[in-house]
């Protein structure tokens, strides 16, 4: 492992500054270090392990098209695929190539060329829930409730449910993050910096949500913060008495429950609100981070969205003296990519969906040369994960409705990428990988060739689970015998 | 006077405030996480399968508040001693017979006629800073929807249309159009007590719902599946199939159907268009259809509609060359009659209005109530008889045992979702709003804006999980360590901040800002327990357990005549009310 620079000295002085302030003040002991979440109340270490790791998910909230993100080149399935997408289909001479695979990037994801030029983008094809190997034969003959089928197929929630969760049953309530950080035992619970997703949730733990870069996270008049001396006696007394009553008893579970993440949401925000408030430029900002995020930087404020989330998640991984942890999970997500309707504007590489890859791709760029540029790169693997692929056949509104195998990206320094892994869907209405025989059916909605389980397995694997570890963290990964990993890390 | 906050509080205002702005973008369409079907529940209590009536007239001083919590956006000292008084069964039974809210603001259905090929807010008639606001979003109607909420007499009706919009959703992100969404929710307001089959009809012949989930000009050539896939998962009868009570047939998530049944659905919905009377500068599109406008019900549009025929759920067939409206009632039928339809909306009813982890057999008696169309309680007799009946199915939810009961479960009641947290705080403290900081600012901070949930997901699952429990939650799906600290941001903001004041009226029409007066309770200040167990049971309808009153109180005696002067008593007031607010027993209502 290359020698890491020590980033974020300023946060970790400022954060023992307040910490001893708080000692003196006499309200440290009030309500600190208690609940599920205290562990990020530990004093402050030094720079990052040796053998630091992140794994970052990025997910893209409605059913990505993967279909127009990645698309083969050769003439044969080109044409197959310009045929069957018609108006939707993006033209030949408009992607970009990925030097040594017969696929193109919509052109809206130019920020990934250089991750591909580096050889750390890869491509994973036809991937999404399954319980178990699944030929359409066997989907075909299988009755609705039979375990071989996931739940809920072609429903947002539940596909979000099946991929967040790692399962192939809707009424899982955790997520395979939450349960990776349990099994790990990371020091951190999955930090999101995109709401409240299951990804991270497990039996005990809830995801540690932040807010997004710039923003408060702090009680006003009642945290120490550092620009809030708290010393007017009332507000003291306020302070003192409301730690108090989050250290009580409840007579209700769901209060208990209100009153613990109120508690460790008073530790974490004196811990960890000067790195979230930290935005470009300031001081404690850290300049590799804030290089990579320029092109997307206006008057100190980086763009709204996944470039956002993911500049939080970067200062969170530069700053791990204070965020602490030789493993953290990252979840970051981007909504919107439910396309049904005017997914391609009178230009097929314009409209809806260039829209969104263009911002998704811009973010991940960012944050791939942001983690290069502190020295973390192989350190630190992103990837995506979404409800479902679409229909392969448009629908009537220049839009395409919910389908089921998609493609999906991951990247970082570890990967190896400049190859691709899976089989990409035989692009055939009716035809092998499509669910559909009759007339009615024939939309091209994948079976998938490869399972959520396989690609987490290959994540976390490179994170550090052993194979009994992933065995707990991922039941029905025995399910696919000797095909455990896809090798792409 | 010494300051009661002893540093630039309206600078940090203003933080707050631009900080919120730049949020906005942020919050892109697309689902959030979803939900799916409820967990098992654990076996049903031994209660009785008719409860037994409440008293006849008038109950306790706790049962009285309990209800107005549920039924109300928030008790009052006024509202909790009138159902004392009143008793709950007439009390509810008054407030369906009241109907006094309405959306009202905005400007009209000119955005969808103008003929000059320019954008809308670049005509000279239209143009100017507020121009989007109040023509194309749906601010105006946060500005009635809070209005309403923290005035208006017709609590309930108010209280059960706001649940209903959040399950038969629509959103401000992919629609545009004020007046649109003005027909939209007053539908809701309008069927609060109704039959759900007329909701259900309404919002599928809504302009408005036929534009956010494609089912305006739906073509039979190739039928955009969308609205009939939420329709059948999220509006009606959801992915699993449910036991009478509501639990998942067998344990498991066994498929109420298949993606068969969505393409039959998506083709015996397509042929509708929007009503006449919109226009632009370049024609209409598709031919035959009429032009985007929200004045109306949807119409037929022959040409577009599939005429084979379909076979739908509860052995309902659309027969061969059924018209677009003939196939409709089909499918409204298959809908109503299906088993699944009474527990999938009751018990997301109890979630929204008493508790998130309803016993099954509570589940079971809202949907008996829901199927057979009419309830009795204390000799009073709710609704019509008709299977879907609002009237009997939200008089079941609110009169049940398991809601009226004096020792609720440690596993009952919910978190206070922020749209009741806003309103609750502000009707108990003789406060009201305009809704003018409760969008942007506070609805954004707390991840629910009014009329912009972030897909047609709604902005939490009603399967949430609850980490640590074995629980569901649907508020906690968007509670988290920030949310936790902005609700006490909140508090500080009403109490410390003094609210917003009013904005010019030519920036907000009708604006009173949003404000509270505490003055009333500084009667009780000097004898600080007196005070805290007065605004403990207007909170929570008893005063706080011990430990917590004298935190409270010790807190409140922080304040003196001799540090503060001639304000010792309000600002004891204002300290005792953030820490009684900020309690998990307000926060959790049960």
């Amino acid at each position: 492992m290359k020698a890491r620079p020590m980033p974020n000295m300023p946060i970790q002085r400022t954060n023992l500054t307040r910490r001893r302030w708080l000692q003196a003040s006499g309200l440290a002991g009030t309500a600190l270090g208690a609940g599920a979440l205290g562990n990020l109340m530990l004093a402050p270490r030094f720079a990052h392990a040796a053998d630091y790791k992140a794994l970052v998910c990025v997910f893209l909230y409605g059913g990505n098209d993967g279909l127009n993100t990645i698309v083969p080149t050769d003439s044969a399935r080109y044409t197959q695929y310009r045929n069957v997408r018609q108006a939707l289909a993006i033209p030949q001479a408009s992607l970009l190539p990925l030097a040594g695979i017969d696929y193109g990037l919509h052109p809206a994801l130019a920020a990934l060329a250089p991750a591909w030029r580096d050889g750390r983008l890869a491509p994973v094809f036809n991937v999404g829930p399954l319980a178990a190997p699944l030929t359409k034969a066997a989907y075909r003959a299988a009755s609705a409730s039979s375990p071989l089928i996931p739940d809920n197929l072609f429903s947002h929630s539940d596909q979000q449910t099946l991929w967040e969760t790692g399962s192939a049953d809707a009424l899982t309530r955790t997520g395979w993050g939450g349960r990776a950080a349990d099994t790990l035992a990371t020091v951190n619970p999955v930090i999101s910096v995109g709401g409240n997703g299951r990804f991270g949730l497990s039996a005990l733990n809830a995801p540690l949500v932040l807010p997004e870069s710039g923003a408060t996270f702090g009680a006003y008049e009642l945290s120490k913060d550092p620009d809030y001396r708290l010393t007017y006696p009332p507000l003291v007394a306020r302070s003192a008495a409301l730690r108090a009553l989050y250290n009580q008893a409840q007579d209700n579970d769901l209060a208990d429950v209100y009153a613990r993440m109120q508690r460790d949401a008073f530790g974490m925000s004196e811990r960890l609100g000067g790195i979230v408030k930290t935005q470009p430029g300031d001081a404690s900002a850290v300049a590799g981070i804030d290089a990579a995020f320029a092109s997307l930087t206006t008057d100190k404020v980086v763009a709204p969205g996944l470039a956002r989330q993911l500049y939080q998640a970067a200062k969170l991984i530069a700053a791990n003296a204070t965020v602490q942890g030789n493993r953290q999970l990252f979840f970051a997500q981007q909504g919107g990519f439910d396309t049904h309707g005017n997914q391609v504007a009178t230009s097929a590489t314009d409209g809806e969906h260039a829209r969104l890859l263009k911002s998704a791709g811009d973010a991940l760029g960012a944050f791939y040369a942001a983690m290069q540029n502190i020295g973390l790169g192989s350190a630190v693997t992103t990837f995506t994960q979404s409800d479902f692929g679409r229909t392969f056949r448009p629908n009537s509104s220049s839009g395409t409705d919910h389908a089921w195998g998609n493609q999906h990206l991951v990247l970082g320094g570890a990967v190896k990428g400049g190859a691709s892994y899976g089989a990409y869907p035989e692009l055939v209405l009716g035809g092998k990988d499509d669910v559909g025989v009759d007339d009615w059916e024939l939309q091209g909605r994948w079976i998938p060739t490869t399972a959520v389980d396989q690609y987490a397995a290959t994540l976390l694997g490179w994170f550090g689970a052993s194979e009994s570890q992933l065995d707990t963290i991922l039941p029905n990964l025995g399910n696919f015998g000797a095909n455990r990993k896809l090798g792409f890390l | 006077m010494p300051p009661a906050v002893p540093w630039n509080s309206m600078q940090r205002l203003r933080a707050l405030s631009v900080a919120a702005a730049a949020l906005l973008a942020a919050c892109g369409g697309g689902s959030g996480s979803g939900g799916s079907e409820p967990p098992a529940e654990s076996p049903p209590p031994p209660v009785s399968p008719t409860p037994p009536p409440p008293a006849s007239a008038g109950t306790s001083t706790r049962d009285a508040f309990r209800l107005a919590d549920q039924a109300s956006f928030g008790a009052t000292e006024a509202l909790t001693a009138q159902i004392k008084s009143q008793g709950a069964a007439p009390w509810v039974a008054a407030q369906m017979a009241l109907s006094n809210s309405r959306y009202t603001l905005g400007k009209d259905g000119r955005v969808h006629q103008s003929t000059d090929p320019r954008d809308f807010c670049d005509l000279p008639a239209y143009t100017g800073a507020n121009c989007w606001r109040d023509w194309f979003s749906t601010q105006p109607l946060v500005w009635d929807f809070y209005r309403n909420a923290t005035q208006q007499p017709d609590q309930l009706r108010q209280r059960v249309a706001l649940a209903l919009q959040q399950i038969v959703v629509v959103n401000n992100f992919e629609v545009n159009g004020t007046y649109g969404f003005r027909n939209y929710y007053n539908n809701l307001l309008d069927n609060a007590f109704g039959n759900y089959r007329q909701v259900l009809k309404k919002v599928a012949l809504s302009p408005v719902m036929g534009d956010f989930l494609n089912n305006a000009n739906n073509d039979k050539a190739a039928p955009n599946e969308n609205f009939a896939r939420e329709l059948l998962q999220l509006f009606s009868i959801g992915t699993c199939t449910l036991t009478a009570d509501g639990r998942p047939q067998g344990g498991t998530c066994s498929p109420t159907y298949n993606n068969e049944t969505v393409r039959a659905y998506a083709y015996a919905l397509t042929g509708w268009t929007y009503p006449k009377g919109g226009a632009t500068s370049y024609g209409c599109y598709p031919e035959g259809a009429n032009c985007r406008y929200y004045g109306g019900d949807m119409v037929a549009a022959a040409n577009y509609h599939d005429t084979a025929e379909r076979q739908l759920l509860s052995g309902v067939k659309v027969s061969a060359g059924s018209s677009a409206e003939q196939a409709l009632e089909k499918v409204l039928d298959s809908l109503m009659q299906h088993p699944n339809m009474a527990p999938f909306i009751g018990r997301q009813l109890i979630q929204h209005l008493v508790s998130a982890n309803p016993s099954s057999a509570y589940v079971g008696r809202v949907a008996a109530a829901f199927t057979s169309g009419s309830y009795s309680a204390a000799n009073v007799n709710f609704g019509s008889g008709q299977r879907g009946d609002l009237a009997a199915t939200v008089a079941a939810v609110l009169l049940d045992t398991e809601a009226r009961t004096e020792t609720p479960a440690r596993t009952a009641g919910k978190l206070r979702e922020p749209v009741l947290l806003f309103t609750g705080v502000l009707r108990a403290l003789n406060g009201r709003s305009d809704g003018d900081a409760l969008a942007w600012w506070w609805g954004e901070t707390l991840r629910q804006h009014l009329f912009r949930p972030p897909s047609v997901f709604n902005f939490y699952p009603p399967d949430y999980p609850v980490a640590g429990t074995a629980l569901v939650g649907p508020g906690f799906g968007i509670h988290n360590a920030n949310s936790a600290l902005e609700r006490l941001n909140y508090l500080t903001y009403l109490l410390s901040w003094g609210g917003s004041p009013v904005t010019a009226a030519d920036q907000v029409p009708g604006a009173f800002g949003t404000l509270i007066d505490t003055q009333p309770f500084e009667a009780d200040a000097a004898d600080a327990g007196k005070l805290v167990d007065r605004l403990s049971v207007l909170a929570t309808g008893a005063p706080l357990p011990s430990a917590a009153r004298n935190e409270v109180i010790l807190a409140t005696q922080s304040f003196t005549q001799q540090n503060n002067g001639d304000t010792w008593k309000s600002e004891r007031v204002k300290q005792a009310a953030l820490l009684v607010f900020a309690t998990p027993a307000y926060q959790v209502q049960r």
